[in-house]
């Protein structure tokens, strides 16, 4: 019988199934542990020269990336500590759009570092109040390393978006950065409201194509829809456009109606009148001036017959949002039933076509004029994978403005911000007395992760690398970077490497505060994972990451 | 023995293993939790079946995630979460204070003491302890204008045993006015009426409170404005949809003109309906440069909007129902079920009404509103632990500062609190006892130490230096409490630390009543279903 004298503690008080963790080597270390593997795997990503990733989701659908964000998204990290990074690498991504590997390579050198000051003996509270002091002097230097007059820029200015996008986009897709920051930086300036901070990232759409190559990508002022139109004309020019929500058909009730016949002649009356009003419809359509409908759900025949007979084109979008850019494109008003629109409620277009690109039909739209809100890159590639992959670049390089809309200001790139921040904070921790400046010098150091794994992913030797670094810093210039191209370190401003400022923050303060929530931890308390078809053999353990 | 008469297969424990169960069980829960206690406390990390991360240093929280199974922690815990739902507050401190009275009583216990001795001890120490607080117990003054510092003090304590200091002196001030906020004259306080809404977006301190309403929803129409200033805000709850009746109709037409005709007449009513409000807000934004808001808590359905957008309204549609009682106290005007009396007279006024779009969320915005009694605090922070973190210590901060308006007094903390009451019954309360009782009374007069002994354990000071040093102060006659950074006493009535009076109050009033009921147990039948299955 097990009732006699219950075991002591607490996991005599749990649910079978249960797992509890606690103190330093069981719960903390553990943890620094799973989060360092999860470093790791992203950390060869990090840089122009990062390595691509094959992985495989739990759909087998196959990725090829270097992009961060896509990785830890499909690896579905199970272990608790290690997802604290991927949430915080998540926050980066909704936040910014770019900087995620940044994010989580980061707060894992952090928490490497953190192990070692626990072995040395210090408590993790005072590795916390630490860290906590050198992210806000982080912060403060970062605020001072900004670039003169960078936070006055005109976001219409081509050049000016290129030189702040660059790196990024070149991060995904290095030696192509030149072609697409353009197609980016074309697309993105095209759609600019007039209060660059209400720049929407949706309205800038990306098509892949299969078939081509980069070379072939171009940007199209409008939309590229990957559809055919309905009727028989594929090509208009200038023309008004009307918009109808609800479908193009004859009207229905709520209600289910039911046609009372008494007899043959009703019945061929019946037709008749049915006739009589679709033509109607679409005469008065036609009337108004507009040469081409687009519809949101079905086209019926009778009403297509109609539709060709007035010479009107006929487009069928489904999507609920695909029809509202439709609308924000062309300036329409969509209609819910088909009637005679009002001249304020057509819309306009340019051109409007059925185009074969690649063995695929696809109707571009095209608004030259002003007014137009919408702008879509067109990108060719040779395999899906790599279609997927540029038009993550792309995504990165529209976020990327969004976030120059919002603060242009930019700090130098390759490296020489992480150096100069190491090298500041390491003055800083000479000045604490406590025991928190060693943890704060650490903090320092971590910084150092960055040019080490650029000048490790490029190949190059990277203690001399980070050695020249520092003395290039000691000797007053605080903008020496690393030329991966030629191994050697320069003034990024003359390689024009740079990095928007909210960028480095916002990745910086949510490593730093992920590093220190996962410190904070010390107990864990596991449910039993929860019942559910198990995907393959691999139990959902604690040792996978 | 007589129960395997009965019943073949029930277990039972007696006498002395019975005790020592119960006695286990209680020490083993307060192992788990008595490192939460304080500011100093250390985070849990309590991962779900689902995988799913919470992070917590609030007892209560813990307690309900854990799924205890033992039946004498669940007792424990129940009344732990009873002391959480009727004062918000105190979680951790109940299950300590059983954990260590079981504790002291098992030492008397295993000298041979009767458990019930102890209990009537227990029982007159309890009144003692209660009487003592009425005179401990510093009064405040609430009046119309309450004393702002002393409810930010009370927040303050509370907060930081939840959260780290930086973001908990920020809630301080968000909790603080909220509660003031809706507070009305002559009426109890409805913390309802403060609504959380999160937002995962940015960082923790970028919490704040609004004073008006934010919905988690947003206007479903593209040409709606996305934001509107000095705006009428008419809350209604009327159906602008067509609903199909309730008997089983069917429409009868032999041409299409007729059909034309029915479809129209189908939607006159609703368009009716929408057309009153056009009315309305063409009559009070006649001339003016005024907006027109609609928030309703039934549906508008496509064709409806459109015409309300066409009129320049501003429609949102599905509201919740708790915020349609908080939108009329916030906008002022009144909830309408009917469109055929409106009148300019049921409108509500907010100065800036505007839509945040968060990835796939929207968001809209109610703001600068006329003397609200109804407010939000807006949660952000970058993933869903650290929002449940903070909404866990808001709810928390917010009861905190509600019991201090309606207590009308506050209880000195850091400690300070249980080492005067321990020396009370120590000193004048244990000599009045007749008999053994008494050791019942200083059973429970140690076991009030635990509070200021967990507290520097978790500092990392050494404990017996820290309840020496304090009693000593206490029997000079200084009250002084626990310095968590330095370990010495201070005065925390300077330092601003106080407890609620009813949290403590309830402690002392239920610690005692579980430890007794535990102790007076001699005898655990377990009959039927095995629950711990044999290993």
């Amino acid at each position: 019988m097990g009732f006699q004298m219950q075991p002591y503690g607490i996991q005599s008080m749990l649910k079978e199934g249960h797992k509890h963790l606690s103190g330093l080597d069981e719960a903390v270390i553990k943890n620094i542990d799973a989060c360092k593997q999860l470093s790791a795997i992203t950390r060869t990503s990090l840089g122009p020269n990062g390595m691509n990733k094959m992985v495989i989701n739990h759909l087998d659908k196959l990725f090829v990336t270097n992009d961060a964000a896509t990785i830890v998204n499909e690896l579905e990290v199970q272990h608790p500590a290690a997802r604290i990074l991927v949430l915080a690498s998540k926050a980066q991504q909704e936040e910014i759009g770019d900087g995620a590997n940044l994010t989580i390579s980061f707060s894992g050198e952090l928490l490497q570092n953190a192990e070692e000051l626990i072995r040395m003996g210090l408590h993790p509270s005072e590795i916390i109040s630490g860290y906590t002091k050198g992210i806000n002097k982080t912060v403060e230097i970062l605020e001072e390393l900004v670039e003169k007059g960078s936070e006055n820029m005109d976001v219409r200015n081509k050049d000016q978006v290129i030189s702040r996008m660059k790196a990024a986009v070149a991060s995904k897709q290095f030696g192509q950065e030149d072609i697409l920051c353009s197609l980016v930086a074309d697309a993105c300036i095209q759609v600019c409201p007039k209060n660059p901070a209400n720049f929407n990232v949706d309205n800038v759409r990306v098509a892949k194509l299969l078939g081509g190559g980069l070379h072939n990508s171009t940007v199209v002022r409008g939309l590229v829809l990957k559809s055919d139109a309905v009727g028989s004309i594929k090509r208009v020019e200038k023309a008004k456009v009307a918009v109808f929500a609800g479908g193009v058909d004859t009207s229905a009730t709520e209600t289910k109606g039911t046609v009372l016949i008494h007899n043959a002649e009703q019945l061929e009356n019946y037709s008749k009148t049915e006739e009589a009003k679709v033509e109607e419809l679409i005469k008065a359509v036609a009337d108004s001036g507009a040469k081409i409908i687009v519809s949101g759900a079905a086209v019926g025949e009778m009403a297509l017959h109609f539709c060709e007979r007035y010479k009107l084109m006929v487009l069928k979008i489904s999507s609920k949002f695909e029809l509202r850019r439709f609308c924000r494109t062309t300036g329409a008003v969509a209609m819910l039933k088909l009637s005679q629109p009002n001249p304020d409620d057509l819309g306009h277009v340019d051109s409007i076509s059925v185009e074969e690109i690649g063995g695929v039909r696809v109707t571009v739209v095209k608004n030259e004029e002003g007014g137009n809100t919408v702008s879509t890159v067109v990108l060719r590639g040779s395999t899906d994978s790599i279609l997927d992959d540029l038009e993550r670049a792309v995504d990165d390089g529209v976020n990327t403005y969004k976030a120059m809309c919002r603060d242009s200001r930019i700090v130098p790139g390759a490296a020489a911000t992480e150096i100069e921040l190491a090298k500041r904070v390491k003055e800083f921790s000479y000045k604490e007395t406590g025991l928190d400046q060693f943890a704060i010098a650490k903090f320092a150091e971590s910084f150092e992760m960055v040019p080490r794994t650029l000048a490790e992913n490029a190949g190059l030797n990277e203690m001399e690398i980070i050695s020249s670094l520092y003395a290039g810093h000691a000797s007053g210039n605080s903008k020496v970077g690393i030329d991966l191209e030629e191994g050697v370190c320069k003034d990024v401003s003359t390689l024009n490497v740079w990095d928007l400022y909210i960028t480095k923050f916002f990745a910086l303060k949510y490593a730093a505060d992920a590093a220190c929530t996962v410190l904070r931890v010390d107990q864990i308390i596991m449910a039993k994972p929860a019942g559910g078809p198990k995907r393959g053999d691999q139990p959902a353990g604690m040792d996978e990451d | 023995m007589s129960l395997r008469v009965l019943n073949p297969n029930a277990e039972v424990l007696n006498k002395s293993a019975a005790l020592h169960m119960n006695i286990n069980a209680a020490k083993g829960l307060m192992d788990v939790l008595r490192t939460n206690l304080g500011p100093k406390g250390t985070i849990k990390m309590l991962v779900g079946g689902a995988g799913d991360i919470k992070l917590t240093k609030d007892g209560n929280t813990l307690l309900k995630e854990m799924q205890i199974q033992n039946p004498t922690a669940i007792m424990i815990a129940r009344t732990a979460v009873a002391q959480d739902d009727i004062s918000g507050d105190g979680t951790t401190s109940t299950v300590l204070f059983i954990g260590e009275l079981m504790k002291q009583s098992e030492r008397y216990i295993d000298e041979g003491m009767h458990p019930r001795v102890l209990v009537d001890g227990f029982e007159i120490a309890k009144r003692a302890t209660l009487q003592f607080m009425e005179k401990f117990k510093t009064p405040v003054v609430m009046g119309n204008e309450p004393d702002k510092e002393i409810l930010k003090m009370v927040a303050r304590t509370t907060l930081r045993t939840k959260l780290y200091e930086a973001l908990a002196d920020q809630l301080t001030d968000i909790v603080v006015n909220a509660v003031l906020c809706i507070r009305k004259p002559e009426e109890s306080i409805d913390l309802f009426m403060v609504e959380t809404m999160h937002m995962r977006h940015k960082f923790d301190v970028d919490t704040r409170l609004v004073e008006g309403i934010v919905l988690d929803h947003g206007s479903r129409h593209p040409d709606m404005k996305r934001r509107a200033e000095n705006c009428y805000i008419l809350t209604s709850n009327v159906s602008l949809e067509y609903d199909k009746s309730e008997i089983n109709a069917g429409f009868f037409y032999s041409n299409a003109e007729q059909r034309e005709a029915m479809v129209a007449a189908e939607r006159r009513q609703v368009d009716e309906r929408v057309k009153k409000i056009i009315e309305l807000k063409n009559k009070v934004c006649s001339g003016n440069e005024n907006n027109f808001v609609v928030i309703n808590q039934k549906g508008i359905d496509p064709p409806s909007l459109d015409l309300l957008a066409r009129a320049g309204i501003v429609a949102l549609r599905r509201a919740k129902r708790r915020n349609m009682e908080r939108l009329v106290l916030a906008c002022g005007g009144e909830a309408v079920n009917s469109v055929d009396d409106l009148t300019p007279d049921c409108l509500g006024w907010a100065g800036l009404v505007y839509e945040h779009i968060l990835g796939e969320e929207k968001y809209t915005f109610v703001e600068n509103v006329k003397n609200p009694y109804s407010c939000t605090i807006l949660i952000k922070g970058p993933n869903d632990h650290t929002i449940a973190q903070i909404k866990d210590a808001v709810r928390d901060g917010l009861r905190a500062v509600k019991n201090t308006i309606e207590d009308e007094s506050v209880v000195l903390g850091a400690g300070a609190f249980e080492i005067a009451a321990r020396q009370h019954l120590l000193n004048e309360v244990k000599k009045t006892v007749q008999g053994r009782a008494q050791l019942g009374v200083e059973a429970f007069a140690n076991a009030l130490l635990v509070v200021p002994k967990t507290l520097a354990e978790n500092s990392g000071l050494d404990t017996q230096d820290v309840i020496i040093s304090l009693t000593g102060e206490h029997d000079q006659g200084n009250i002084v409490g626990l310095n968590q950074h330095t370990g010495e006493p201070i005065d925390p009535h300077m330092e601003g630390i106080f407890d609620n009076y009813s949290v403590k109050r309830q402690i002392i009033n239920s610690g005692p009543v579980i430890a007794s009921q535990l102790l007076l147990v001699d005898e655990v039948i377990r009959a039927g279903r095995n629950m711990r299955k044999p290993t």
